[in-house]
């Protein structure tokens, strides 16, 4: 009733396909996927688009497959869908981690994977945990498909590598064996609410050194980041608090402001 | 009246009761199942789109400015637009200030925060009120501002309010004995200053009014407040009518805390107001957004308190500064600062004291009533000082309270005798034993090293009940026994969530009456009952009911003496319960309850009967700082335990002992829920809750993304609440205020629970982890 | 533009803008009043509804969303019963205060013991993060919770 969004077309798409055509012909649209953050932004006056292209009946974008060496999730999988797969929880457990401490149950169970990566909110809580999986990310458009690294998908606050013709369509995570995950997220209050910084890491541990260190971080950057430094000035060192300690400064070198 | 219905002798009468029927149970509120199936009906639900007006406020986009100009010619162009109404339109006087005559409700030549109101805009439907909202023009000459307290406090360059003169609203003093002297006697001193927050209320349900236009003049509100016959008066006195023309209908509300106490009159007489200008049913109701930057905040204070004690460890003197922030407008600020200037020692004996309150004028939103009322600040500051003098005197914390806390027969540092109702030292005393205090303190006292470290402090405090100083405060209620039985209670407290007009109201009257529980309904919040006073200060029961309890008394009476003339005995042996009257003497002697009610009607006993009290108060003297200053005191101790993340400056409330010297516990189920809520909601203050203020003074946080309060993760365990029933006289059946008194000391005992983790002094709230971290770092 | 959508069981049609949301459309255009208007913001949890049988906010939901799906408030549940042992446990502990959050709370407890009937604490305190409640510190809705898992088990 207050917040006043201003008049919008609606469309719904039911298919892939229809859904990239439709985006090749409009100018100022807006893809609904669950719609939680966009509904926000539309009341808040974030933006203004002319049409929004409801996609939440595009159920071939709905699934979480286990190809063995990776996962495939489609790009409209819910929060809660991901929260509740046996299994990401069994071969990408730092994103249910993740995944279950964003927002709240009724959030997780309307917004989608896709959204919140396409919303490319420098607070996403889903992006860190699948930067240190190194997640593929297919995009889609009515000229074909394309493949881009998570890690070179931000391109700003609120901006990413998506065409505005082009849809993000599947996350490809690759499943790493033998591997430790966790994610922490610090925020004002114990649960639903955002991020002031949540880190996930990655690493793997061969003779009591670290053979591999992933290091991802929100809200510390106008897009989430990797903290390169850090993680290479761990590898190849042994695996104690006290080398943790002192390479854990060395994430300011990828955080800014500083 | 007659001597037999005397209050002073029926309420000793009933004091004197040892066996209940329903009072002291977890009786079941009347509300529970029709709120839980969304039955129950708020403010905004009255609300008919289309059938009545939408009126939507236009604020100040200025901290300090003159309007030059409101120009309204583009808003009232739009189709359906009814009225874009200012401060020249108000038929009566544009004046509500509720302690000072300070506050216009429109804003009148000109603003004092961003968020002062200036125009009232009125439309056919919601949508075109916001849009002819924003095409309101309003023309400022800026002036300069001040958004600091203390330089606020300073500065006659720029004033709040020219006609005061200064920048300083209100003073406030208590002296006793001579602190110059009971310094020299101490052999410890501390000093330090405090600095507390503004909090916001944050109840669920904004503020909202729909007012209806009656027939020869009338006016109907409903509206959110918390005392209908305050909100009338004020309605009355904005659009010029007399009070008996104005109804007030306060139907369930979505919490109030105390923010519907100051904002309920006036978003009634901003209803009332377009209702009355344009002849058409008119409803108002505040976004969260407005709700957060324009009604009034619990106050941000700086105090400087120094105190010392004897190698004894007896309190000695206290010296206190208390400041608060007071913003544009002091509305109850001077009540506020009486309260806590009152309560400046704790609730403790100390000999020597001088305390001085200042409210302070600023270009910010202004300080208003919430639940503690300027208590919770200088608890926090009051019960740091005992725990840093403990620590001088090398004593354990509790056992230096105990030596010190108030007993019967000591006096106040206002000089007022306690003659009953203390059991605070009792309740210190089995708190700290259930909570395992000792064991716990030593233990954590040792742990110092590791990433988390966990801590547990104390926090006792007092809250005096009912209005402050002489200030006149009277229960009243009207109770009728309906010829079907049933029985129906009117009553001006409010129901807000609180529970007591349907809960413990019911039990008093079904207690006195003898009458099935499920017979009595309360009709609440209605200027329909006689004047209750106002749901505030803890008193719905303490006070508030005393008029329920009185009027069933005298029906009591009555029917004890119908009874036993039915049943040829005494009515000293008449027993009322289970649904029938009967000889306690010969109990096949009896008659059932609605035949007796029968055979009132049919002998011309009278079924209603009003229970007006009015509390004998003592004097205070403002000059000398000295006199009377409650009734009685409710009396509350918590005690905290904390685990502090030294990494990130997290601090987490892992447990809370609540323990409670409050007279008759009427209700314990509510009476629970009461302290838990409170508990929360102080924890939440404490570590989470504040606003952000650009410099322009404007809240920058006026959402619940970024106004953050707690969520069931975060809420502690919360243990069953320690009793003291220290009965009261006046209050029904013993009791004394329970409301606001576990937010009282949840930001001393947290506060102090951290200190004890950290081994560092907290002077200030709140506990964020940034707040914390750089503490840490700051020690290190 | 016209949604179709069954609301509580029965189908409605209601003419709607794409720019309202779920929330003005049941409590303004269809009289639903148990869904309460708290934040606006997907924040604290007094308009819940269940879509699709899911506890979600109606204030962040468009109307056209909900074209083909199903809706459900308390209403609903009052009609035909099984929320009885859930109403009666908040009643009996005292989980309700104000009461404007309680039917939130009772439709994403509903669901949640549906998934979960014998949940421990730590997962009922999870499943109430997104409802919000200002006066009981949550303690008594916890236990309502509890209270009502074991009698919902045993009757």
């Amino acid at each position: 009733m207050f917040y006043r969004i201003p008049e919008i077309n609606y469309i719904y798409v039911s298919k892939l396909d229809e859904a990239l055509e439709v985006l090749h012909t409009l100018d100022n649209a807006r893809v609904l996927a669950g719609g939680t953050d966009l509904v926000m932004d539309l009341k808040i006056g974030r933006i203004r688009p002319e049409t929004i292209v409801d996609i939440s009946r595009v159920d071939e974008l709905k699934y979480i497959k286990d190809e063995g060496d990776y996962l495939r999730i489609g790009a409209l999988t819910t929060l809660q869908d991901i929260v509740e797969s046996s299994l990401v929880r069994a071969k990408a457990p730092v994103l249910v981690k993740a995944v279950n401490e964003m927002a709240s149950w009724q959030v997780r169970n309307v917004a989608t994977i896709g959204g919140n990566l396409c919303n490319a909110s420098p607070a996403a809580d889903s992006a860190p945990p699948l930067m240190v999986l190194e997640a593929r990310l297919i995009l889609a458009s009515r000229e074909g498909e394309r493949e881009v690294p998570i890690t070179q998908f931000f391109k700003g606050p609120r901006k990413t590598e998506l065409r505005k013709d082009e849809l993000l369509k599947e996350i490809i995570i690759p499943y790493e064996r033998g591997s430790g995950q966790h994610y922490i997220k610090l925020g004002r209050r114990d649960a639903f609410t955002l991020s002031i910084v949540s880190v996930a890491a990655l690493v793997k541990v061969s003779n009591g050194k670290f053979s591999d260190v992933r290091i991802a971080l929100n809200s510390v950057a106008p897009t989430p980041v990797r903290a390169y430094d850090a993680e290479n000035a761990l590898k190849g060192r042994e695996v104690n608090l006290e080398n943790i300690e002192n390479v854990s400064k060395l994430v300011l070198n990828s955080i800014s402001p500083q | 009246m007659s001597a037999a219905e005397d209050p002073y002798t029926l309420m000793e009468k009933w004091l004197k009761a040892k066996e209940f029927l329903v009072v002291g149970k977890g009786v079941r509120r009347a509300d529970a199942i029709e709120k839980a199936l969304g039955m129950a009906r708020y403010v905004e639900d009255f609300y008919m789109p289309g059938h009545m007006l939408f009126v939507k406020q236009v604020l100040s986009t200025e901290p300090h400015a003159r309007i030059l100009g409101v120009d309204a010619s583009k808003a009232l162009e739009i189709p359906g637009v009814e009225g874009v109404f200012t401060a020249k339109d108000i038929p009566g006087e544009n004046q509500v200030g509720y302690a000072l005559p300070d506050q216009p409700l429109l804003a009148d030549g000109k603003v004092r925060f961003v968020g002062d109101l200036v125009a009232l805009v009125a439309a056919r439907d919601f949508d075109t009120a916001i849009r002819a909202a924003e095409e309101v023009r309003i023309k400022y000459e800026p002036l300069p501002y001040v958004l600091d307290p203390l330089e606020a406090m300073k500065r006659t360059d720029v004033l709040v309010h020219e006609e005061v003169g200064s920048n300083i609203a209100f003073r406030t003093k208590v002296r006793k004995g001579n602190v110059e002297e009971g310094f020299a006697k101490s052999d410890v001193i501390v000093e330090n200053e405090y600095r507390t927050h503004h909090q916001d209320h944050l109840y669920l349900e904004t503020e909202g009014a729909l007012a209806l236009p009656e027939l020869g003049d009338r006016l109907t509100v409903i509206s959110a407040g918390q005392y209908p016959h305050l909100v009338r008066a004020i309605v009355s006195r904005v659009v010029g009518l007399p009070e008996s023309h104005v109804k007030v209908i306060i139907p369930y509300m979505g919490g109030g805390f105390g923010g519907k106490d100051d904002e309920g009159p006036l978003v009634a007489a901003k209803a009332a107001l377009v209702a009355r200008l344009t002849g058409k049913p008119s409803f108002l109701l505040y976004t969260r957004e407005e709700s957060l930057i324009m009604h009034p905040k619990r106050e941000a204070t700086v105090i400087k308190y120094k105190s010392g004690a004897s190698k004894d460890g007896k309190l000695q003197a206290i010296d206190v500064q208390i400041i608060h922030d007071t913003g544009a407008f002091t509305n109850r600020g001077p009540f506020i600062l009486w309260r806590a200037t009152v309560h400046a020692s704790g609730p403790y004996k100390v000999p020597h004291a001088k305390v001085d309150g200042y409210c302070i004028y600023t270009n910010k939103v202004y300080q208003g009533s919430y639940r503690g009322f300027g208590n919770p600040s200088v608890q926090f500051a009051a019960e740091a000082q005992m725990d840093r003098l403990a620590e001088k005197l090398g004593m354990d914390p509790v056992d230096f309270r105990l030596k010190n806390l108030l007993r019967p027969g000591d006096t106040t540092i206002t000089n007022q005798l306690l003659d009953h109702s203390v059991g605070v030292a009792d309740a210190v005393a089995k708190l700290a034993e259930t909570a395992g205090w000792r064991e716990k303190r030593e233990r954590y006292s040792k742990e110092n090293g590791g990433r988390y470290r966990k801590g547990i402090g104390i926090g006792v405090a007092w809250h005096g009940i009912s209005t402050s100083r002489g200030v006149p405060d009277w229960s009243n209620a009207l109770v009728k026994i309906e010829k079907d039985g049933s029985v129906s209670v009117h009553t001006g407290i409010v129901e807000m969530g609180q529970g007591s007009p349907v809960s413990s109201h019911r039990q008093i009257a079904a207690e006195i009456l003898g009458a099935p529980i499920d017979l009595v309904t309360v009709d609440f919040g209605t200027t329909d009952a006689p004047d209750t006073g106002a749901t505030h200060a803890s008193r719905g029961t303490s006070i508030g009911a005393i008029g329920v309890y009185v009027a069933s008394a005298k029906l009591r009476e009555r029917l004890n003496r119908l009874a036993a003339e039915l049943l040829e005995t005494s009515p000293d042996d008449i027993v009322i319960k289970d649904g029938k009257a009967y000889a306690r003497s010969n109990p096949s002697k009896s008659i059932s309850w609605k035949d007796l009610i029968k055979e009132a009607y049919a002998r011309g006993v009278e079924m209603s009967a009003t229970g007006y009290f009015f509390l004998p108060k003592g004097k205070f003297d403002d000059q000398k700082g000295q006199g009377y200053a409650y009734p009685a005191f409710s009396y509350v101790a918590m005690i905290a335990e904390v685990e502090v993340d030294t990494y990130t400056g997290k601090v987490r409330v892992l447990r809370i002992w609540p323990g409670l010297a409050a007279g008759k516990i009427i209700n314990p189920t509510q009476v629970e829920g009461q302290v838990e809520g409170a508990a929360v909601q102080g924890m939440g203050y404490a570590l989470m809750e504040q606003f952000v203020f650009d410099d322009k003074g404007r809240i920058l946080n006026a959402d619940m993304t970024d106004y953050v309060i707690p969520t069931a993760l975060d809420a502690p365990e919360i243990m069953k609440p320690v009793y003291v029933e220290d009965i009261f006289k006046y209050g029904p059946f013993g009791a004394k205020g329970v409301g606001e008194m576990a937010l009282i000391p949840a930001p001393a005992a947290i506060a102090n629970a951290v200190s004890n983790a950290l081994g560092i002094k907290v002077t200030k709230l709140p506990l964020t982890s940034e707040n914390v971290y750089f503490l840490i770092k700051g020690k290190r | 533009m016209e949604v179709f959508f069954k609301l509580n069981g029965q189908p409605v049609k209601v003419d709607v803008k794409p720019n309202e949301v779920l929330l003005d459309v049941l409590r303004l255009k269809l009289g639903i009043k148990s869904v309460k208007r708290g934040c606006e913001r997907a924040e604290c949890g007094t308009c819940t509804v269940l879509l699709d049988g899911k506890p979600t906010y109606s204030c962040m939901i468009l109307a056209p969303y909900v074209n083909g799906r199903e809706v459900a408030t308390i209403e609903y549940l009052k009609e035909n019963g099984e929320l009885k042992p859930l109403v009666e446990a908040f009643a009996d502990v005292g989980a309700v205060q104000c009461g404007f959050c309680t039917p939130g709370f009772l439709l994403t407890v509903y669901a949640f013991l549906k998934k979960n009937p014998s949940p421990t604490r730590e997962e009922i305190k999870k499943a109430i993060e997104g409802n919000l409640c200002r006066c009981t510190g949550y303690k008594k809705i916890i236990e309502a919770i509890e209270l009502a898992s074991k009698k919902m088990k045993s009757g």
